[in-house]
């Protein structure tokens, strides 16, 4: 009677040790794509049908470089006509940004999710047009015309480093819907005569201690490249 | 996962401490300072006790004020401006030339126009003795640009 639960206590000893096995196996086996996800910028098109007077694209991408850190960039330009109280004015030009980016968010097998934070150092090429202006006075005794002067202030640039905070929902196979947040803060701008860089491609408008910030709606595809393990 | 509340939170708030650049408290497009002095006491301050102001085909400014200094815009879409002074019933009549130069202040102010090369093209004398011009750059509101003597 006794050997043979000797034989199951042995039995039973060697099958929670496959199962344990297995279960290592498993884990091991997990594998996450590497690759380059290149996208679009969905809010610039938007606020292009909503204001007429402002254009623009951002192109957006980045490389899985390490397990949660990825290289991005982000290449745009825009073309937009800002309205102040006492003046009217045009921004063209083009940006480039380029950072890394943080993904904090502890995926679960096979999902590669993002809620990440970034750094940015962005660039900016443009010229500022001043269409209109009126002189401000206060009172009303003698009402001051309007000056359209049509001044193109040529090769200004701007300089600025940004905070961003977003996240990255895969929605289809390989297919990415993302948001984000940032926040800028102005290194050195090269300003025009006797105006100032009120809005900066890239940079959006500059608020008065030369801060500002964006938000994204990206739409990105990646392509893997290499599958790496977990 | 509540981390990253906090710092939406934080977000939120900093969104709205940006707005605030939108209201102008800069100083805009400044007014001529004029300074009524005694014509026969060098250095003294002599108030002109029923003075009335205005621009050439305007509204009066000031009308029988007792003042000892006055502050009157210019006509900023010309390079001069035609102003009659009158004390008690005498009338002089003033015609300010000066260039236009318009300087930008910020966002919410836009631009400024200041004066500059203040000269005094005519000037009748019936109650008025004599004048200097302190400031022939008028781009502020804080100095004194004219003294006249009566």
């Amino acid at each position: 009677m006794k050997q043979p639960f000797i034989l199951l206590f042995f039995i039973s000893f060697f099958v929670s040790a496959t199962i344990y096995a297995q279960q290592k196996k498993d884990t091991v086996k997990t594998k996450e794509s590497y690759g380059i996800r290149v996208g679009v910028d969905l809010s610039k098109p938007l606020i292009s049908l909503l204001e007429p007077e402002s254009k623009g694209l951002e192109l957006v991408g980045d490389i899985r470089i390490l397990r949660n850190y990825y290289a991005a960039v982000e290449l745009g330009f825009e073309d937009k006509t800002s309205n102040e109280d006492y003046m009217n004015y045009t921004t063209k030009g083009s940006y480039i940004k380029m950072g890394v980016n943080y993904n904090a968010y502890k995926n679960w097998k096979g999902m590669t999710n993002e809620l990440y934070m970034g750094v940015r150092y962005g660039f900016g090429l443009f010229n500022q047009t001043l269409n209109s202006y009126t002189p401000n006075v206060k009172g009303i005794y003698f009402i001051p015309d309007e000056a359209v002067p049509n001044t193109e202030f040529k090769d200004l640039s701007a300089h600025w480093a940004e905070l961003v905070f977003g996240l990255k929902a895969e929605t289809l196979k390989n297919l990415y819907l993302g948001f984000s947040f940032s926040f800028k803060t102005m290194i050195s701008t090269k300003e025009p005569a006797n105006f100032k860089n009120l809005y900066v491609p890239g940079f959006n408008r500059v608020y008065l201690n030369d801060t500002g910030f964006g938000i994204n709606y990206t739409l990105s595809y990646l392509i893997p490249i290499i599958k790496r393990e977990k | 996962m509540r981390k990253y509340v906090i710092v939406l939170f934080i977000l939120c708030f900093t969104f709205v401490n940006c707005e605030k650049d939108d209201i102008c408290i800069d100083t805009t497009t400044p007014k001529l300072i004029i300074v009524f002095y005694n014509d026969t006491i060098p250095g003294i301050k002599k108030t002109v006790t029923s003075l009335t102001v205005w621009a050439d085909e305007k509204d009066t400014i000031y009308e029988n004020n007792s003042l000892d200094s006055i502050a009157i815009p210019l006509d900023l879409t010309k390079n001069s401006t035609l102003y009659k002074l009158v004390s008690g019933t005498a009338i002089d009549t003033i015609n300010f030339s000066y260039d236009r130069k318009d300087i930008f202040v910020s966002r919410s102010c836009g631009y400024k126009t200041i004066f500059e090369n203040l000269k005094i093209e005519s000037m009748t004398s019936n109650w008025i003795k004599n004048d200097t011009i302190k400031n022939t750059t008028i781009d502020n509101e804080t100095a004194v640009h004219l003294t006249i003597f009566h």
